[in-house]
C-alpha cells in the first residue's frame, strides 16, 4: 500500500514539475510494453532492467502497466490473429526459422502467436505513444494539473498519515 | 543512467540466485523421491542430493530402492552418482541428461529402517495393467500344481468327510435353472391364453357370417361386400405374421442358444474336479510332473521381472501423455519452425553402471535411451549388463523396450550360469528330497511381449550332478524306482514355454526326466488314483442325483404344452383364412351372375349382344 501511495505521489510530483516529458513518456511506453504483452515473457525482464537502470519514471510505468494490461486482455483474440499472420507470413518463414533455431531468440517465444503479435503491436504504438505523452505531459502542466491538485482526491491522499510519513522519510533522505 | 537501480538489480538478482540455491536440493529431491516411491511401490531414498546449476550437474552420495515384497531389504542400493544435464532444454521445462554414472551398485541389500510406503489413494485404484494381469495368471498356474501330492496317495480317502467340505454348485445352479425356465413357461402359457388373437378371429368369423351372399341381389352391393372381405383377408394375414412372430419369440426363449445340456454337464464337471482338487489326486502326466518338480523354483523369480516391464509401459505412457496442446486465453498458439527442440520432458541417454550382485558378480553394463516419448527421441530403451566372478560365474541381462510403433514391444534375455549345485536340492517337491553331491547351474530365460501377446521360455540346465541319496535311503517303492531312474542321469534340461499367442495364458514345462518319473508313478500309485477318483466321481453325481434328467423332462414336457397351445391357435388363424378367401369366391362367383343377368336383360330390351 505504502509502495502504490508512494508511487502515485511521485508520479503526480513529477507530473507538476520534476521530471521532464522524456523521462515520464520513457515510463509510460516502457509500462505499455509490459501491460500489452504477457507479463512472464524474458522480453518484460529486459524492459525491466530498462526501468531500473534509466530514469524513467517508475509511477508512470505503473500507471500505462495497469492501464494496458486491461486493455491487452480485451484485445487478446487480436493479438492471437496478428501473430498468426506474422508467423504464417511466407516472406518471413526464413527469418522465423533462423530465430528459432538460435536458442537466445527462442527463449523470448516470439513463436507464441499473442506474444509476438502483442510485442510488435506495442513496440508500433510506442511510435506515437512517445511523443503523444510528451504533448499531454506539457499540456496537462500547462492546464490540469492545478485542477488535479484540487481535487478530493489529491486532498485526501495529502492529508493520510501514510503520505505524511512518505514526505517525513524524503525530507530525511534530503 | 540510476546507479541505485543497477545496485538495486544486482542484489535481487545475488538474493534470488541465493535463496534458490540453498533451497533448491531439497525440493527436488522430495519431489523425486515421492515419484519414484509411488512408481516403486516402496521406499526411494536419495542422499546427498547436489543439483549445481553453474556447472550443470547433479550429484548424490546414496541411492536406495526398497523392495515392495520385503520392505526390509532393497531391490538395488547405488553409491555416489553424478549426471550431467543440457542447459538449454532446461528452458522448455525438459530434462536431457547426457551421461549418468552410478558406482556401487549392489542388489538384494539389507536396510536399516523399513522401507514401507504408503501409496495414494488414486494409485491404489489405478486399473491394473495387461502386464499387471499377467504378472497374476503366470502366479496362479504356479501354485496350481506346486503343491501336488504324488507319491502320498491317500487310498483309503474318507469321501463323507470331503463330502461335507466340498460345496457343491451344481445342484442349486440346476435348480436355478428350473425355476427360471419355469417362470418362463408360466410367461408363455398366460400370453398365449390372452392373446387377442382368439378374440379377432372371432369378430371376423362373425363378420363372415353375417354376409348372406344368397341374399344379395344388385352387382354394387356384391362390389362392397368382396371390398369387405378383402378387408378381412388383409387382417387375416396380419394375425398369421402376429402368430409366427409369437412362435419366433418362443424359440428365441427356449432355443439351444440359452438353453445347453451343455452347461449343465460342465456345473457338475466343475463339482467333480473341486472334489479332485480337495483330495489332490493328481493327473500322472510329462506336464504335471514337471511344473510340480520344477515349475516353483523356475517361475518364482518371473513374475518380478514382468513387474520391470509393467513399470515401464506404464510410465512411459504416463509421461508422454504430459505434452498436451492447449490454447488458452492469453496463452496463444506455439508455432515450430523445426523439430529442433521436439525433446521429451524426461530423456537420459546413458548410463553406465557398474556394482556387484548379492552373489558376488561383479557387473558392469549400459542402460540407454532412458525417455518420456520414444517418438520424440527416435531410440528404444535398451540394456546390457553383465559380469563375471572368479569362480566362473557369469551373468548377462540384455533387453530393449521399444514403444516407437503403435504396439509397444518388450524383450529381455537374462542368463545366470556356472553357479555351483553342490548341497543344494535342484527340486522343492517331495517327488525328489535328494540333495546335490556335485553340479552347476545354469537359467535362461527370453521373454518377448508385442502388445498383448506373450512369448516367453524360460530355461534351466543343471549340469554334471550326481545325487546324494544318503546313506539309509527310503526302502519305499517309488522312491526307489525315482532313485534308479535318476542316478543315471548327470544332466536335467528344463525348459517352462508362457504364452497367450493362441488365446489364453498356457504354461507348459517340461524336463528330460519327466518320462522317467511318469514310468515310476504308473507303475505303483496309478491303479490307486484312479480308485480314488472314481469313489469320488460316484459319490458326486449320486449328491446331484437326477436333477439333470428331472429338468429336461420338465423342460420338453412344458415346452409341449406350449406347442400344442400355439397350434391350435395357427390352426384357428389357417382356418379362418380359408374361410374369408371361400367367402371372397362366393361373393365373386354371385356377382358374375348378377352382372350376366344385367347384360341379358338390356340385350333383350335395346337389341345389342355385350357378350
Amino acid at each position: 500500500m505504502f509502495l502504490i501511495l508512494k508511487y502515485i505521489a511521485k508520479l503526480l510530483k513529477a507530473l507538476s514539475s520534476e521530471a521532464s516529458p522524456n523521462q515520464l513518456a520513457g515510463g509510460f511506453v516502457l509500462g505499455m510494453i509490459i501491460g500489452m504483452t504477457p507479463v512472464l515473457s524474458i522480453h518484460n525482464l529486459f524492459i525491466l532492467i530498462l526501468v531500473i537502470i534509466f530514469k524513467v519514471n517508475v509511477g508512470m510505468v505503473i500507471l500505462a502497466f495497469l492501464i494496458f494490461s486491461g486493455i491487452a486482455y480485451l484485445a487478446d483474440p487480436l493479438f492471437h490473429s496478428f501473430g498468426i499472420w506474422m508467423l504464417e507470413h511466407e516472406n518471413m518463414q526464413a527469418t522465423w526459422t533462423g530465430m528459432y533455431n538460435n536458442e537466445l531468440w527462442a527463449i523470448t517465444k516470439f513463436y507464441n502467436t499473442v506474444v509476438i503479435g502483442s510485442l510488435v503491436s506495442a513496440v508500433l504504438l510506442c511510435i506515437p505513444m512517445f511523443p503523444l505523452t510528451k504533448i499531454g505531459v506539457v499540456q496537462y502542466r500547462k492546464h490540469i494539473h492545478e485542477k488535479v491538485m484540487k481535487t478530493k482526491f489529491a486532498k485526501a491522499l495529502k492529508g493520510t498519515k501514510l503520505y505524511s510519513v512518505y514526505q517525513t522519510v524524503v525530507r530525511v533522505r534530503g | 543512467m540510476r546507479i541505485k537501480g543497477i545496485i538495486f538489480l544486482a542484489v535481487v538478482i545475488i538474493l534470488g540466485f541465493l535463496i534458490s540455491w540453498m533451497s533448491i536440493d531439497p525440493i527436488i529431491e522430495s519431489e523425486i523421491e515421492y515419484q519414484a516411491s509411488v512408481a516403486n511401490g516402496a521406499l526411494v531414498e536419495i542422499e546427498g542430493l547436489d543439483i549445481d546449476i553453474i556447472d550443470l550437474k547433479i550429484r548424490w552420495d546414496k541411492l536406495q530402492v526398497a523392495n515392495p515384497e520385503n520392505t526390509m531389504t532393497n531391490t538395488f542400493e547405488t553409491g555416489e552418482m553424478e549426471l550431467d544435464f543440457l542447459f538449454w532444454p532446461t528452458w522448455w521445462e525438459r530434462v536431457i541428461i547426457e551421461d549418468v554414472i552410478f558406482k556401487d551398485f549392489k542388489m538384494d541389500t539389507e536396510r536399516e529402517t523399513d522401507g514401507y510406503f504408503e501409496i495414494p489413494e488414486e494409485e491404489k485404484n489405478a486399473e491394473p495393467s495387461f502386464v499387471a494381469q499377467l504378472v497374476g495368471d503366470v502366479t496362479s498356474e504356479i501354485s496350481r500344481n506346486a503343491k501336488m501330492e504324488f507319491t502320498d496317495i491317500k487310498t483309503n480317502i474318507n469321501v463323507d468327510s470331503l463330502m461335507s467340505k466340498l460345496d457343491l454348485q451344481a445342484p442349486e445352479k440346476i435348480d436355478s435353472l428350473r425355476n427360471g425356465l419355469n417362470n418362463n413357461y408360466q410367461k408363455w402359457d398366460s400370453t398365449l391364453s390372452n392373446t387377442k388373437i382368439n378374440s379377432e378371429i372371432d369378430n371376423i368369423e362373425k363378420t363372415i357370417n353375417n354376409i348372406d351372399v344368397k341374399n344379395i341381389k344388385d352387382p354394387k352391393k356384391a362390389i362392397a361386400a368382396i371390398k369387405n372381405v378383402q378387408k378381412l383377408a388383409k387382417q387375416v394375414d396380419s394375425l398369421k405374421t402376429r402368430a409366427q412372430n409369437l412362435k419366433n419369440d418362443f424359440q428365441d426363449d427356449f432355443g439351444d442358444s440359452k438353453f445347453s445340456v451343455g452347461r449343465i454337464d460342465n456345473w457338475i464337471e466343475g463339482d467333480f474336479q473341486q472334489a479332485m482338487n480337495m483330495a489332490k489326486l493328481p493327473n500322472i502326466n510329462p506336464g504335471n510332473i514337471a511344473q510340480s518338480l520344477f515349475g516353483e523354483n523356475l517361475l518364482a523369480d518371473y513374475s518380478g521381472y514382468l513387474e520391470y516391464v509393467a513399470l515401464a509401459r506404464k510410465y512411459g505412457s504416463r509421461l508422454a501423455g504430459e505434452d498436451k496442446e492447449k490454447i488458452e486465453r492469453y496463452e496463444g498458439k506455439d508455432y515450430k519452425f523445426s523439430d529442433k527442440y521436439e525433446w521429451p520432458k524426461l530423456w537420459i541417454q546413458n548410463i553406465d553402471l557398474s556394482g556387484e550382485t548379492k552373489t558376488a558378480i561383479q557387473l558392469a553394463g549400459q542402460i540407454t535411451n532412458i525417455s518420456s516419448d520414444q517418438k520424440k527421441t527416435k531410440e528404444p530403451i535398451k540394456f546390457n549388463l553383465g559380469g563375471k566372478d572368479d569362480s566362473n560365474r557369469s551373468m548377462s541381462l540384455t533387453g530393449e523396450f521399444n514403444y516407437l510403433n503403435d504396439e509397444p514391444v518388450e524383450t529381455i534375455n537374462f542368463t545366470y550360469d556356472g553357479f555351483g549345485l553342490k548341497g543344494s536340492k535342484i527340486s522343492p517337491s517331495e517327488l525328489l528330497p535328494y540333495p546335490l553331491e556335485t553340479g552347476t547351474g545354469e537359467v535362461s530365460a527370453s521373454v518377448s511381449i508385442v502388445d498383448k501377446r506373450f512369448d516367453s521360455e524360460i530355461g534351466y540346465k543343471a549340469k554334471g550332478i550326481s545325487f546324494d541319496f544318503g546313506e539309509n535311503p527310503s526302502d519305499d517303492k517309488i522312491q526307489q524306482l525315482i532313485r534308479n531312474a535318476v542316478s543315471s542321469t548327470d544332466q536335467i534340461n528344463v525348459t517352462a514355454l508362457v504364452d497367450n499367442l493362441d488365446g489364453p495364458l498356457k504354461v507348459k514345462v517340461r524336463s528330460n526326466i519327466d518320462d522317467l518319473f511318469v514310468n515310476a508313478l504308473k507303475s505303483t500309485v496309478s491303479q490307486e488314483i484312479d480308485a480314488a477318483r472314481q469313489k469320488i466321481e460316484s459319490r458326486v453325481r449320486n449328491e446331484i442325483g437326477d436333477r439333470k434328467e428331472q429338468l429336461l423332462a420338465f423342460k420338453e414336457e412344458k415346452e409341449a404344452e406350449i406347442r400344442k397351445e400355439y397350434e391350435k391357435l395357427e390352426a384357428r388363424v389357417n382356418e379362418e383364412i380359408k374361410k374369408v378367401e371361400d367367402k371372397k369366391k362366393e361373393l365373386e362367383k354371385k356377382k358374375k351372375e348378377l352382372e350376366d343377368s344385367l347384360k341379358d336383360k338390356i340385350q333383350d330390351k335395346i337389341g345389342i349382344d355385350w357378350k
